[in-house]
């Protein structure tokens, strides 16, 4: 368990680029991935819409059935 | 009765590939009250008439106001005259200056940002100083919130396929306000009918006054804005009649000999032959007139101006009259606004009151009987629209005189300057003018906040939440309609009651029980309410051609036995009543041919344009009834609904008012030829949608039926489709939903299968185990495990950083993972760098769930999850309006699954609730003779007192239905006594193989033996209610407790404890179980070990004293000690034990040395020898503490 712990992490800190580094997110009204920095205003690039998803991990996700 | 078949390829074609039209267009006419009235504000309320707006903004009074600076020539001074016109709302738009063009703004959006959906309402306002040219200036009166799908919604006129583009429901219904991001609805309230005089009898009219009595006409005058004024007539015992009308929720009493007198100047003759008519032989009306005419004379009033100068000179403050305007103008203002407002022309107004005085004086001598109020006759609906355009016409008004008060404040302090533009400018800039948020905090809280009233009952309760539990809750709170909150006190229930004149208007089934039982009803799905506003000029026309004759009083001097014509309110002229009949069939007859006319678009030459809605209520001379006449109704807000009439075979529409004087048959053997006009296009159309919808209901006992209504409302099921894109508090969806099999026509009229709402299960009504008694049901574990109402919760939290912050701070606090926490492997796995959590992973209560970062400290806090242990389902960013800063508001949605454990609530659609007992291994559970398990097993018992048959004809209808492959209607009404349901489906269960009667042999799960009865089983389609035990079950041992009393808090949510009150205790005392109640209100409560003074017998006295007034022996650390050891020894004790140890120590103690054994001493006794230690309850030493408060000395006798 905790070695798999350690792998996500290692594969999350080279899966995006630095720390505090910009994340992509979808807009809710036109579904397209939006970049968006820490600090800056929300809103897609793309329509200006002012709502965004936060995309689900790329990570493997396993629970447990029972 | 052939099986309507699921339609699954269809449904399946339509969900995949939505179109432009709407698949279930009856869905669309459930909220149509609400967004036609809505629209009548803004666009066209009628053929010829033009938008409500506008005749309310006309209807305003023009303001003038004087400066004061008078001279000769102009006494008052200048004059500045305001007033508004071309009030107009835009669409919902971004209000943006970084946009061009501004954003439209959808529904979707403002929901999931928890926004109101609104659009601006602006206006011109005008102003003239005396004579110089008018000037106009634009207004903008704020930010107006809009109903969804109404004619200013951005979604209007949108279809399934782009409705689904913008994250709606393709078959969304709107009729609801977005207010704050919650869905508001305002409900319809019931009415008096309008412009129709009611006789009624109170005793509290008795007790207004001297001379009051309980009897009184009354009408309730729309004006053509649909605001209302109501007016009263009170019969005194001097023979006066009092006209009652309220200004400003201000009561006013006028004569109303002067009020006549005042309208048209009439003499007294000509008001005595009003009322009279030919009816001079009526001794007890001539002589009441008489009395009326007499006393009037104390008014000195004989004339039309002297009396219009005698109103206006009473009434020149509360009209907020202009000074220049004289006392006869102030009257006819007065006569204007505020008597029989539904009326433009003074002698239609003094016919009405004449008709009044007559109804008045035929009711009090028993000539016609009382009206009944609480009758859908004399009933229709307050819209709405109506009420919203109400509220705004008052704010406008407001502003007017807002406007008006500004000014005459400076005219005192002298600073007015009405030539200055400057000054006029900052004076209309300065009033307050946010009509929207007036109308935000009316839809957010439901609170009516007026200066008039509004003519209404109740000032409060006015919106609901629409609340998305499921599809059919959901229906309902557009179908609702309640009769006031002022009923709900009533202590008669005479309101509440069931009444005939009800029948296809108002649901006889579907009402909640319990308080709101009656007053809270369901319109039937059929019935419509009228919103356009019609044109009656051919109307009026065809009554002349049909030999009404016009002009009054002048036909009724010659005949006393004519009968009044009236319009919409207004006498149009006399007939006698064999031509009164005529005239209402032939208007019935040429209503219909214009309709049909209508269809074809024929429209030729003499096309008689005859209203479709108008009602022809002819009321026929009875000995004692409703007072006859022909009273004719082409208004917004009634109540009708659509029967066949025989003759053409063409959808007639009915009113309520007209449907208790004719004769409409239901079934075809109720027809009676030559006296049945009008037959029932369905005996189902009397039930609201959702009583629709519970099976065979016709089988059943009707409480039954009521509690299905109310279960189906409560049921987990699918609320909507557009899951992803809601935002609310909790959601309930069942995961594995199904059709049911059984179901009626109705189902695929409101496309109910998109938004399933239960499982079908296969049922054996046996006695098994013992584990379903009293109404509880086992479950087949394996019927669990493939997903038997399997559901889960959505609960949506919004995380707001910038809540605490004051307006002009920076933002210091923003969502991130700072450096400090980044080695933290466990945070980074759940925790994205933005610091929200990544949408999919587990939560239980107290896992991190995100992180802030505090830019003054530097440091970043981890706030943690609360609540059952679930998924995060989404995670929503949420920018702010202004869009100027760093993300603050974050919506987070959780899932949290819920399977169904025992102690949950399930419920058949036949009011048969039970709660899950015990989930039962499919290798003990009964089985027959093929091998079927039942998934559900519930007790006979459960039937012979409620009597559902229904849910039997379910049974055995599903059961062939689920054998044969085809969808069974279980549409009521459908069987009779020669062609039964048992035999039509018992029959298609011998088909296939089955036992008629729908039984099958069993064999115990257990033993494998068979058993001696043979086992009813079928198919029913069973609810799974949201009431579960996991938000339910209350447990604790202990816990937090209040700290005065040190009694367990109470509420499920903080942990507190149940309340074992008065009755159990004396039970548990008649059980003589006194260990466990010592154990209950003790121990387990408020136990506690207090010090009390054996001489003086108080526990207040003992206190602890300063060591040094002691003999302390230092060296030796037990003393000291003695007293928290004491406590930590007793403190886990039960009081018997204590005392036993307390004894012990006491007796010690007291052989050894001369001082107490603690360090304790009286203070009353100024000794320490006798004080020892007891267990109380510790609310005790606070009543003692209360008491010594009150000079009352509590003794304890401690042996």
């Amino acid at each position: 368990m905790s070695s798999q712990a350690q792998y996500g992490v290692q594969k999350s800190m080279t899966g995006v680029k630095k720390t505090g580094s910009q994340m992509s997110y979808l807009c809710a009204a036109c579904a397209k991935p939006t970049e968006i920095k820490p600090k800056e205003p929300i809103r897609c690039h793309d329509c200006g819409h002012r709502i965004l998803y936060k995309k689900r991990t790329p990570r493997m996700v396993q629970f447990e059935a029972r | 009765m052939a099986p309507s078949g699921f339609k699954t390829l269809e449904r399946q074609a339509f969900a995949t590939n939505p179109g432009q039209k709407h698949e279930y267009p009856d869905t669309q006419k459930l909220t149509a009250p609400h967004i036609e009235s809505f629209n009548s504000i803004w666009e066209r309320a009628g053929p010829h008439t033009p938008p409500l707006i506008d005749i309310a903004v006309s209807l305003l009074e023009r303001q003038v106001i004087f400066d004061g600076k008078g001279n000769d020539g102009s006494p008052f001074g200048n004059k500045i005259k305001v007033w508004l016109s071309d009030v107009r709302l835009d669409h919902p738009t971004q209000s943006m200056r970084e946009e061009k063009g501004g954003r439209l703004v959808f529904p979707t959006e403002c929901r999931q940002r928890s926004a109101t959906y609104r659009g601006k309402l602006s206006g011109v306002l005008h102003y003239q100083v005396n004579d110089n040219p008018e000037m106009t200036e634009e207004r903008n009166f704020g930010q107006l919130p809009i109903m969804v799908r109404s004619n200013r919604c951005n979604l209007q006129g949108m279809g399934p396929s782009e409705l689904v583009r913008a994250h709606e429901e393709p078959d969304e219904m709107g009729g609801y306000f977005i207010v704050n991001g919650n869905e508001k609805v305002v409900r319809l309230l019931i009415a008096t009918r309008r412009n129709h005089v009611v006789s009624i009898q109170r005793p509290s009219y008795a007790n207004r006054g001297p001379g009051y009595t309980s009897w009184a006409t009354q009408i309730r005058c729309v004006r053509p804005d649909q605001t209302s004024q109501t007016l009263t007539m009170h019969y005194l015992t001097t023979g006066n009649l009092l006209v009652r009308f309220s200004i400003r929720k201000q009561e006013y009493l006028v004569p109303v000999a002067l009020l006549m007198r005042a309208l048209t100047g009439a003499s007294d003759r000509e008001i005595f032959s009003a009322i009279v008519g030919g009816d001079a032989e009526n001794i007890f009306v001539r002589d009441r007139v008489e009395l009326l005419l007499r006393a009037s004379k104390e008014h000195a009033v004989y004339t039309r101006e002297q009396a219009l100068a005698y109103l206006g000179d009473k009434f020149r403050v509360v009209m907020y009259a202009p000074e220049d305007m004289s006392n006869a103008d102030i009257g006819r203002l007065l006569l204007r606004q505020y008597i029989m407002v539904h009326l433009a022309d003074a002698r239609d107004k003094f016919n009405m009151l004449a008709h009044m005085v007559r109804k008045l004086y035929a009711a009090v001598s028993g000539e016609c009987q009382l009206d009944n109020p609480d009758t859908a006759q004399l009933q229709e609906v307050y819209m709405p629209g109506h009420l919203y355009l109400g509220l705004i016409k008052e704010k406008l008004e407001d502003y007017l005189l807002g406007i008006r008060a500004e000014i005459s404040r400076d005219v005192r302090n002298g600073k007015v300057d009405l030539y200055n533009t400057r000054y006029l400018a900052r004076v209309f800039s300065k009033v307050n003018v946010d009509i929207g948020l007036k109308c935000n905090y009316f839809l957010a809280t439901g609170n009516l906040v007026s200066r008039t009233g509004l003519d209404m009952q109740q000032m409060t309760g006015y919106t609901i939440i629409a609340e998305k539990l499921n599809y059919l809750r959901y229906l309902s709170h557009f179908r609702c309609i309640h009769r006031g909150a002022f009923f709900a006190e009533l202590k008669t229930t005479g309101v509440r009651k069931l009444l005939p004149e009800g029948w296809g208007f108002l649901c006889p089934v579907h009402t909640p029980d319990g308080s709101p039982c009656g007053l809270l009803n369901h319109l039937a799905h059929k019935c419509l309410l009228t919103t356009v506003v019609e044109d009656t000029s051919d109307v009026e026309k065809t009554l002349m051609r049909l030999g009404v004759e016009s002009g009054m009083p002048g036909p009724a001097l010659r005949d006393a036995g004519l009968l009044t014509v009236q319009l919409d309110g207004r006498i149009v002229g006399y007939c006698s009543e064999s031509v009164a009949r005529k005239v209402a069939e032939a208007l019935r007859a040429l209503k219909l041919q214009a309709q049909r006319m209508r269809e074809m678009r024929n429209r030729r030459a003499g096309f008689v344009d005859i209203p479709m809605t108008m009602e022809i209520g002819f009321v026929p001379i009875t000995h004692g009834g409703q007072l006859p006449g022909l009273y004719l109704f082409t208004t917004p807000a009634r109540l009708t609904r659509p029967v066949t009439h025989l003759a053409t075979q063409q959808t007639d529409i009915v009113g309520s008012f007209e449907q208790v004087y004719m004769e409409i048959a239901c079934l075809d053997g109720d027809v009676r030829p030559g006296v049945t006009t009008h037959q029932e296009v369905l005996p189902t159309h009397i039930l609201s949608a959702v009583a629709n919808f519970t099976p065979f209901c016709d089988f059943n006992q009707s409480p039954r039926n009521m509690y299905q209504c109310q279960m189906g409302k409560q049921t987990m099921g699918t609320p909507m489709l557009s899951l992803p894109y809601r935002t609310d508090n909790k959601l309930y969806r069942l995961q594995t939903g199904q059709t049911p099999i059984c179901r009626p026509r109705i189902y695929d009229d409101y496309g109910v299968d998109s938004y399933p709402n239960g499982t079908n299960a296969v049922v054996a009504v046996i006695s098994y185990t013992g584990y379903d008694m009293e109404d509880a049901m086992i479950l087949n574990k394996s019927a669990h495990e493939r997903g038997f109402g399997y559901g889960s919760i959505y609960k949506t939290e919004y995380v707001d950083l910038s809540q605490h912050r004051k307006s002009g701070d920076p933002i210091t606090k923003r969502f991130g993972l700072g450096p400090d926490v980044l080695g933290d492997a466990a945070l980074t796995e759940r925790i994205g760098f933005d610091g929200l959590p990544i949408p999919g992973i587990p939560v239980t209560d107290g896992d991190s769930l995100y992180a802030t970062i505090d830019d003054v400290r530097g440091r970043t806090r981890i706030s943690r999850y609360k609540g059952e242990k679930g998924y995060v389902e989404s995670v929503r960013l949420l920018g702010s309006a202004a869009d100027d800063g760093v993300l603050q508001v974050v919506a987070i949605t959780f899932r949290i699954p819920r399977s169904p454990i025992i102690g949950d609530k399930f419920s058949s659609r036949h009011g048969q609730k039970g709660v899950c007992s015990q989930k039962f291994p499919a290798v003990d559970m009964p089985f027959t003779e093929s091998g079927m398990q039942p998934d559900v097993i519930i007790n006979p018992h459960a039937f012979p007192s409620r009597m559902t048959i229904g849910m039997f004809v379910e049974s055995i209808a599903a059961k062939a239905g689920a054998l044969h492959g085809v969808c069974q209607d279980s549409t009521p009404f459908q069987f009779d006594e020669e062609h039964t349901a048992a035999d039509y489906f018992g029959e298609q269960l011998r088909k296939a193989g089955y036992n008629f009667h729908g039984s099958e042999p069993m064999y115990s799960g257990v033993t494998g033996q068979e058993m001696r009865a043979d086992i009813y089983i079928g198919v029913v389609y069973y609810q799974r209610l949201r009431h579960m035990v996991s938000d339910k079950y209350q447990v604790r041992t202990t816990g937090p407790i209040n700290s005065m009393t040190q009694q367990p808090i109470k509420g499920r949510k903080r942990g507190g404890g149940i309340r074992l009150g008065e009755m159990e205790r004396d039970a548990l005392i008649a059980h003589g179980t006194a260990y466990f109640l010592q154990d209950r209100l003790m121990n387990c409560s408020d136990y506690s070990l207090a010090y009390v003074c054996r001489c003086c017998g108080s526990v207040l006295a003992p206190i602890a004293v300063p060591a040094s007034s002691h003999i302390v022996d230092l060296s030796s650390p037990g003393t000291l000690d003695a007293k928290p050891r004491a406590s930590a020894q007793f403190a886990g004790l039960s009081a018997a034990e204590a005392r036993a140890i307390m004894s012990s120590i006491g007796s010690a103690a007291s052989g050894s040395v001369g001082r107490g054994p603690l360090d304790m001493m009286c203070r009353l006794c100024q000794n320490s020898e006798n004080i020892t230690m007891v267990a109380l309850p510790y609310v005790f030493r606070y009543l003692a503490t209360e008491l010594m408060s009150m000079n009352m000395k509590v003794k304890l006798e401690v042996k």
